[in-house]
C-alpha cells in the first residue's frame, strides 16, 4: 500500500511542485542565513579592529611621559575593560613596553605574546583561545602597544546578527509553504474535476469535454482526448453499422434457405419442389461465398502492411486472373505491363474482385476492359466495366462493408469492394471509383510502388 | 385473400412468395420501397409482408408513408434486427407484429392468419357462417360438420367471403383476392368458382347484389 501512495506522490503534479518550491525556500533561506552571518562577520571585524587600533593609539598616548605611572594608570584601566558577556563591550586585554620588547604594564587576562611582533594585525591561537591582535609602536620608538581581543566574541556578535535575520523567516515558511500548497491545489482543481468527470462517465459517453475552466496549459491534453473520442465515437459507429449491417446479411441468407426447405418439404407439387431446392443450391452457394469474404476480411483486418512485400508483375497476375475466368473472351487486355511491389495473393484477389464486379454489372455481350499505367512513381491497375455505373452520392460509399450500389438483383454480397479497398489501403494505394463519361464503372488501384529501374 | 410481400432478397422473397401461395394467398411481390408503395396505391391488400432493411425506401419509411397516409392494411414486418429498440421503433410506426429472421414459414402463415382475423374484427379462429365453417389454420372447411373439400381458388373465394359476411364485394375485388400479378385469370372465371361454392353449400348461400357483386348476408343477417 505504502509503496503506491508513495509513487503515487511522486508523479503528483502537486506534490512535486510543492517539493521542489519547498527546496528552493529552504535553499534561499539557509543561504541568506549563511550570507548573513558571513557579511556580519566581516562587519564586526571591521569595527573591532578599528576599536583596536582607537585604543591602541589612545594606550600609546597615555603611556608617553607617564612611565612613572604606568602601574596607577594601568589599575585605573581596568575599570572600564568592558565584560565578557557583552560583545558590544569586549573585554579590552593589553601589554605596554619599551622599544625593546621588554614589558612595561599589562592587562591581568592579556595573552602572554612577545611584544616585539610585526607592527600590524594578526590572528594567533594560545591556550585554545583564538585572538586578535594588534601591534604599534610610538612614532619616536620608544613605546610598543599590544593590544588583543577574543576572536570567539567576534563570531558570537555575528552569529547574533544572523540570527536576527533569518528568525522571522523560520516563522514565515511555514505559512509560505501552506500558502503555496493551497494555492497549487486551488490551480489543479480544474483538472481533478477534469478526472472525476472522464472517471465517472458511462463507457459510451463520448461527448466532448467541456474546455471551460480548464487551464491554458491542460487546454492541448483537452483537445488530444476529445480528438481521440471523436475517432472512437466514429470507429464505433463503423462497428455498429457493421454489426447491423452483418445481422441483416447473415440472418438474410439464413431465412431464405429456411423458408426454401419449407416450402420443398410442404409442397407436393414437384414443380414448385424442384424449384425450392434449385433456390436452396443458390443460397448455400451465396452463403459460402459470403463466409469465405467474411473470412477473408477478417484476416486481413488486423494486418498493418501486406504479409509478403515482392516484386509483382502486373501484366503476368492479369493474364493469370483472366486465363482461369469462364468469361475470359470478354475481357480486354491490357496493352503494357509494370512490376510494383506488393503482395502477389492479395493483389490477385483486389484484381479478380475487381473482374468479377465488373462482368456482375456488364451485360453478357460487352466487354470489361483492364488497363495498366506504368509511372515514374506510381502505378495504377483499372477496370473499367460498360455497365450502368452508380450514383455519384453512392461513390465514395461502395468501399464500405455490406454496401451495395445496386440492391436486390445481383449475387453481391457488399463485401468485395470493401475488400479491394483493405487490400489498397495495405499496399498504400488508393482505390478510386468513378464514372466513366462513355458510361460504366472505372474502378482503379492507384499509387501501387513500381519496383526501383 | 390477397397479399403484398416486401422483400429486396431475390432468394428469401422468392421462398416466401412460394410458401404463400402455398397457404391459398394471392401474393404480390415488390423488391423496394418505392415499389411497395405505388402497389400498396394501386390495390387492396389485406395484409402486407414488409422486410425492413429495404435498399433506398426502407420499410421503417414505407410504413410511416403508408400510415401517414390513411393506409391501414395490417403490417407484418420481417427484420434481421433483433434489438428491443428495432422492435418498438417498428411497432410505434404502425407495424401490427414483427418475425425477426431467420423465421419458420409456419410461424409467419400463422401470424399473418392472426394479422387477417383482427383485421376482420374477430377473435375466434374459426370463421364462420350459415353452417359452413372454415378454419384458416388447417384450411379446412366444413358444411353442416361434414368435411368439404375444395380447390385452392375456392377456398380463397369463400375465405375472402366469409371474412366479412355483410360486405358486398365486386367482381374484380374477389378478382384481385384470388390472383397475383401474372397469373392468367379468365374472364368468368370468379362466376365459376361462386357456382362451385353455391353447389356446395345451397344455391342462396352466396347472395348477388345486381350492379354490385356479391355478399354471403345481408346486414341483418
Amino acid at each position: 500500500m505504502k509503496p503506491a501512495i508513495t509513487s503515487r506522490r511522486v508523479h503528483s503534479l502537486r506534490w512535486r511542485l510543492l517539493a521542489a518550491i519547498g527546496a528552493i525556500v529552504l535553499t534561499t533561506w539557509l543561504l541568506t542565513g549563511w550570507f548573513s552571518y558571513t557579511k556580519a562577520q566581516h562587519e564586526a571585524e571591521e569595527l573591532m579592529d578599528g576599536s583596536l587600533a582607537q585604543t591602541a593609539r589612545l594606550l600609546l598616548a597615555i603611556t608617553h611621559d607617564n612611565e612613572d605611572d604606568l602601574a596607577d594608570i594601568v589599575a585605573r584601566l581596568e575599570t572600564v575593560r568592558g565584560t565578557e558577556d557583552n560583545i558590544y563591550e569586549p573585554p579590552l586585554e593589553f601589554q605596554i613596553g619599551l622599544g625593546d620588547g621588554s614589558i612595561l604594564a599589562r592587562s591581568p587576562d592579556a595573552p602572554e605574546l612577545p611584544i616585539l611582533g610585526v607592527a600590524d594585525y594578526s590572528d594567533i591561537i594560545r591556550h585554545d583561545a583564538a585572538w586578535r591582535v594588534l601591534n604599534r609602536v610610538s612614532e619616536d620608538g620608544r613605546y610598543r602597544v599590544q593590544v588583543a581581543q577574543a576572536i570567539g566574541l567576534r563570531d558570537r556578535a555575528a552569529l547574533e546578527v544572523a540570527v536576527q535575520t533569518v528568525l522571522p523567516l523560520i516563522l514565515i515558511v511555514p505559512v509560505l509553504i501552506l500558502f503555496i500548497y493551497l494555492s497549487i491545489r486551488r490551480t489543479l482543481r480544474p483538472l481533478e474535476q477534469l478526472a472525476d468527470e472522464v472517471a465517472a462517465r458511462s463507457p459510451d459517453n463520448l461527448a466532448p469535454l467541456a474546455s471551460r475552466r480548464v487551464p491554458t496549459e491542460a487546454q492541448p491534453l483537452l483537445n488530444a482526448i476529445n480528438r481521440l473520442f471523436r475517432r472512437v465515437e466514429r470507429t464505433l459507429d463503423n462497428e455498429r453499422r457493421f454489426t447491423a449491417d452483418a445481422a441483416h446479411e447473415l440472418r438474410t441468407p439464413l431465412a431464405a434457405l429456411k423458408v426454401q426447405t419449407q416450402v420443398a418439404r410442404l409442397s407436393g407439387d414437384s414443380p414448385v419442389r424442384e424449384h425450392a431446392l434449385q433456390q436452396i443450391e443458390v443460397g448455400v452457394d451465396r452463403a459460402g461465398r459470403l463466409v469465405e469474404q467474411l473470412l477473408r476480411l477478417a484476416r486481413l483486418d488486423p494486418l498493418n502492411q501486406p504479409p509478403h512485400t515482392v516484386p509483382v508483375d502486373l501484366g503476368r497476375l492479369v493474364n493469370e486472373a483472366v486465363a482461369a475466368l469462364p468469361e475470359r473472351d470478354r475481357i480486354v487486355l491490357p496493352a503494357t505491363s509494370a512490376v510494383v511491389l506488393g503482395d502477389p495473393d492479395l493483389l490477385q484477389i483486389a484484381l479478380r474482385n475487381l473482374i468479377d464486379n465488373a462482368l456482375r454489372y456488364t451485360a453478357p455481350d460487352r466487354t470489361v476492359e483492364i488497363v495498366i499505367d506504368s509511372g515514374v512513381d506510381n502505378c495504377a491497375l483499372t477496370v473499367n466495366d460498360h455497365g450502368p455505373g452508380v450514383p455519384e452520392s453512392m461513390l465514395a460509399r461502395l468501399g464500405e462493408r455490406f454496401f451495395r450500389g445496386q440492391p436486390g438483383k445481383t449475387e453481391g454480397n457488399g463485401l468485395g469492394l470493401a475488400i479491394v479497398a483493405r487490400i489498397a489501403e495495405l499496399h498504400a494505394a488508393r482505390l478510386r471509383l468513378a464514372n466513366r463519361p462513355q458510361g460504366g464503372l472505372s474502378v482503379s488501384l492507384q499509387n501501387l510502388r513500381p519496383t526501383a529501374g | 385473400m390477397r397479399l403484398l410481400l416486401v422483400e429486396d432478397d431475390t432468394l428469401l422473397g422468392d421462398g416466401i412468395r412460394a410458401g404463400l401461395t402455398l397457404a391459398a394467398y394471392a401474393v404480390d411481390w415488390v423488391e423496394d420501397g418505392k415499389m411497395a408503395l405505388l402497389a400498396l396505391a394501386d390495390h387492396r391488400y389485406d395484409a402486407c409482408v414488409l422486410d425492413l432493411g429495404l435498399p433506398g425506401k426502407d420499410g421503417l419509411t414505407v410504413l410511416r408513408e403508408m400510415r401517414s397516409r390513411g393506409d391501414q392494411t395490417p403490417v407484418l414486418l420481417l427484420t434481421a434486427r433483433d434489438t428491443a429498440e428495432d422492435k418498438i421503433a417498428g411497432l410505434d410506426h404502425g407495424a401490427d407484429d414483427y418475425l425477426t429472421k431467420p423465421f419458420d414459414l409456419g410461424e409467419l402463415q400463422a401470424r399473418i392468419r392472426a394479422l387477417l382475423r383482427r383485421a376482420g374484427g374477430k377473435a375466434q379462429p374459426l370463421l364462420e357462417h350459415r353452417g359452413v365453417s372454415l378454419d384458416p389454420a388447417s384450411k379446412r372447411v366444413s358444411y353442416q360438420g361434414r368435411d368439404v373439400p375444395l380447390s385452392g381458388r375456392e377456398y380463397a373465394l369463400l375465405h375472402a367471403l366469409i371474412s366479412q359476411p355483410t360486405h358486398i364485394r365486386s367482381r374484380s375485388q374477389l378478382e384481385e383476392s384470388l390472383y397475383a400479378w401474372g397469373d392468367e385469370a379468365g374472364s368468368n372465371t370468379v362466376e365459376v368458382y361462386i357456382h362451385h361454392l353455391r353447389k356446395k353449400f345451397g344455391a342462396d348461400f352466396i347472395r348477388t347484389v345486381r350492379g354490385l357483386g356479391y355478399q354471403l348476408a345481408d346486414g341483418d343477417a
